[in-house]
């Protein structure tokens, strides 16, 4: 008798943790502004190793490509999460969209870089900006219009970057925007002699790729948020140690970039994801999100002061 | 004397400027009371304003556009004439070549820009050359026709003193397409501020680059600026050509009075 | 020596069966006055065209006396000015394109158009002559050459009885000033018995009869009224009628 109660409850307990575990979790939606590459690498890793499953999240990753208006698509309710960069959700902050909450800002040290030919011999940025040649860049993104006011004036010639190192290539009087963990790298396996200056190192250093959810989500359902926040710190401390496995998954979804591609640029964007003075992968401060709003206002990008406790939020 | 004379040009432009007035009064309407976005919009006072803000910026890309449309249209009249006369004096030439200028009128720009810029280099030489590629062809076939369509009975009167080829050209065909040569010119001017903004996109500069810039910001109302302000350059372009041919060509018919 | 000898002329156009005429032979004395006269359609203006040289023959010869050569003008039925150009200007054009154009010209221009008339618009545009004076300045053209022979193709066909008149009286007085023989078209039997010595009427075969005009004593607009010149008048119109109902017969025939 006593058999069949304990074989009974076993039975029941076997069933209902199957039946938990069977239980629909609401599926979410998170919204690259890129195509996947290794600077979402932790994100991809949370996938690839089960951590939002872990967490009881349903998480699926949308890739994006030029343009794609990541922080319109979460205010809209489109997505549920979204990566951005930091001066995004201040400037949208500054134009009224107090609902953007930063979660987790993957890197502590912007990648923004100028790439330069090394036989220039330019020793940093102001130099580039003084110079006779041709500057390729984004006009209008906010770190253009910083430096244009930290060195003013400017004596090179600015020119609209479309993209790749096509020009850059073929003409040594040019230099152009990158990310440090891209075109640098193709240009030094195309046989090119460079030199990279990090706008971050001339005082503009917001983060980057930084995941945000609405605040309206935060406050109605905080445990999924706090989930979401340690599954993808764990992705990136798991991408950080190694990243094989993520890059073979990003590399399927991303086949214009190389599997040789993946795995150096992983390399080179371990120090600005985890610096010297990092404590937790992903940690976010008052100061920093403050001087970046500070200097926003200050460029006259936004118009009105934006707190820098409205804007993020540090799990 | 005077007067009459101004009251009759007030009467001339006023309808223009009350049908301006109010389609800027229905705008001003529609954004305010929230019918459509602000930022898909803006209202015609915030471009106002936006431009009164940035007004050294958008005056010095302005000129700067504005001389890279005069030196390719100046390009396109010299030579779009000369081919011309060369076309229409070699027949030959004409049954060769002017069947792949229309390359000139079809090609987008947006895609040989890039092109453009190896050759030429970033900034002004590329939109320089951006202006005139697209207004080539409107000069060139307008005096080709002008000169085709010689009265022909002059050109008999002609005949009778058995002129040389280059009088017949100086004194008869050149003077005849003098209409048409305008109207080419005009069609022209309005493409060269689209080139050369086209070429600015790709090469930096002008207009262009500020447009560029402000879609990168996503301000709408700088964006509606920069447009704005390169359909000024376009009407104060054919204003100019409307005038210096009256001065030029109101001492003589030259332009047919119907 | 005639001025002009034409012998077996022949035109036809392509595309048409019929020839223009065929066979045309005369010839025009020294300081003879000729009018082409016949209904609309019978070759005059071609004819006229031929012996300019503005047509070729599809065969025969127009023979012109070598003395004359080069002193030949032609009026068109249009005054044809150029509208850019002014009055003085349009006058011009002739010596210009034969690259005689000096100062003693110029005077020469100034002095014709003075005679005709038109000294007060020497600056004046085309567009700002009524359609005798643009006529009167076409007509100072084609004598800003210094010809012997004018070829004039119905140049008063436009202008209204008036002005019609009066530039008939025009060319009488500058064939008598400057020493000129006329060649000229008409449809309007009046204005050829006026004017001209010979008439040679034209139809649509090219046939012609000749008729040598009974010489006036005096010609002036008055004549006209006289019975004489009536009586003149009425006998062409009887001929002119002859023709124009064989015609009419011979297409009534061709396009059975």
């Amino acid at each position: 008798m006593h058999k069949f109660v304990i074989l009974f409850f076993s039975i029941a307990w076997s069933v209902q943790l199957i039946a938990q575990q069977a239980e629909p979790v609401e599926p979410l939606v998170l919204a690259l502004n890129w195509k996947p590459e290794p600077q979402f690498g932790g994100f991809y890793a949370a996938q690839v190793q089960d951590y939002y499953h872990e967490h009881n999240l349903d998480v699926k990753i949308i890739e994006g490509g030029s343009g794609t208006p990541t922080i319109q698509m979460l205010a809209a309710g489109k997505v549920d999460y979204a990566i951005v960069s930091a001066d995004e959700v201040v400037i949208a902050h500054g134009r009224g969209a107090t609902n953007i909450l930063a979660l987790f800002a993957t890197f502590q040290t912007n990648p923004q870089a100028i790439m330069t030919h090394a036989e220039r011999g330019f020793q940093s940025i102001d130099e580039v900006l003084d110079s006779s040649g041709v500057l390729l860049w984004q006009s209008g993104l906010p770190y253009t219009e910083y430096l244009k006011k930290k060195y003013a004036p400017i004596k090179v010639f600015t020119a609209p970057y479309l993209g790749g190192i096509g020009s850059f290539q073929n003409d040594a009087s040019i230099s152009q925007q990158c990310f440090i963990t891209s075109e640098p790298l193709t240009a030094e396996a195309a046989g090119l002699k460079i030199k990279t200056f990090l706008v971050a190192d001339s005082g503009y250093n917001p983060y980057t790729a930084v995941l945000v959810t609405s605040r309206e989500r935060w406050e109605k359902r905080p445990a999924e948020v706090k989930g979401m926040v340690a599954a993808v710190r764990s992705g990136w401390i798991n991408y950080l140690n190694s990243p094989e496995d993520t890059n073979s998954a990003m590399q399927a979804l991303n086949k214009a970039m190389s599997v040789k591609t993946f795995s150096q640029s992983a390399q080179a964007q371990q120090a600005l994801i985890k610096t010297g003075t990092t404590r937790r992968v992903g940690e976010m401060t008052t100061v920093r999100w403050q001087t970046l709003a500070d200097q926003l206002l200050d460029l006259k990008i936004i118009r009105q002061q934006v707190s820098a406790d409205n804007v993020f939020i540090d799990l | 004397m005077m007067v009459s004379a101004m009251r009759i040009w007030i009467a001339d432009k006023l309808p223009a400027w009350i049908f301006l007035l109010g389609l800027l009064s229905i705008w001003q309407w529609v954004v305010v009371q929230k019918w459509v976005a602000a930022y898909l919009l803006p209202s015609p006072l915030q471009i106002f304003h936006t431009t009164q803000e940035m007004w050294p910026d958008i005056l010095a890309a302005t000129l700067s556009t504005a001389q890279s449309i005069l030196w390719g249209l100046g390009l396109s009249l010299l030579i779009g004439v000369t081919s011309a006369l060369l076309f229409f004096s070699i027949p030959i030439a004409r049954r060769a070549i002017l069947p792949f200028c229309i390359f000139f009128q079809t090609v987008p720009i947006i895609a040989i820009a890039p092109l453009l810029v190896i050759w030429f280099g970033y900034g002004q030489p590329t939109v320089n050359a951006s202006a005139f590629i697209v207004s080539l062809f409107p000069i060139l076939a307008n005096t080709l026709t002008g000169l085709q369509e010689t009265d022909p009975q002059l050109k008999e009167l002609f005949r009778l003193y058995k002129p040389s080829r280059l009088q017949l050209i100086f004194k008869l065909q050149i003077p005849s397409a003098i209409p048409y040569i305008i109207t080419g010119i005009k069609i022209s001017a309005g493409l060269a501020v689209v080139g050369a903004i086209v070429g600015e996109f790709i090469a930096g500069g002008g207009l262009g680059s500020l447009i560029d810039a402000a879609r990168t910001q996503q301000r709408v109302d700088l964006v509606f600026s920069g447009v704005f302000m390169s359909s000024a350059l376009a009407l104060s372009l054919i204003y100019t050509i409307n005038l210096v041919s009256r001065l030029l060509f109101s001492r003589r018919p030259y332009l047919r009075k119907q | 020596m005639p001025s002009i000898e034409v012998q077996q002329l022949e035109k036809s156009f392509s595309g048409t069966v019929q020839a223009l005429f065929s066979g045309l032979s005369f010839s025009v004395d020294d300081h003879e006055c000729l009018c082409l006269l016949g209904p609309s359609g019978c070759g005059k203006t071609t004819l006229l065209r031929l012996l300019m040289g503005l047509e070729k023959p599809s065969s025969g010869t127009v023979q012109m006396n070598p003395a004359l050569s080069g002193k030949m003008s032609y009026v068109f039925q249009e005054p044809r000015l150029i509208p850019w150009r002014t009055c003085l200007e349009n006058v011009l054009l002739p010596l210009e394109l034969t690259s005689q154009n000096n100062p003693a010209a110029r005077s020469r221009a100034i002095e014709l158009l003075e005679k005709i008339g038109l000294n007060d618009r020497l600056e004046h545009f085309p567009d700002q002559l009524s359609g005798g004076m643009q006529m009167r300045v076409a007509l100072a053209r084609a004598l800003i050459t210094q010809p012997k022979i004018v070829l004039l193709d119905e140049p008063f066909a436009a202008l209204d009885e008036r002005t019609r008149f009066r530039m008939q009286d025009l060319l009488l007085e500058l064939k008598a000033r400057l020493d000129l023989q006329y060649i000229f078209v008409t449809h309007s039997i009046a204005e050829a018995v006026y004017i001209s010595d010979r008439i040679l009427l034209l139809d649509n075969t090219g046939m012609a009869k000749d008729i040598r005009s009974i010489k006036f004593s005096g010609r002036d607009q008055s004549l006209k009224l006289t019975p004489e010149f009536n009586a003149v008048v009425k006998e062409y119109s009887g001929l002119f009628s002859e023709m124009e109902d064989a015609i009419k017969v011979s297409d009534a025939a061709q396009s059975q």
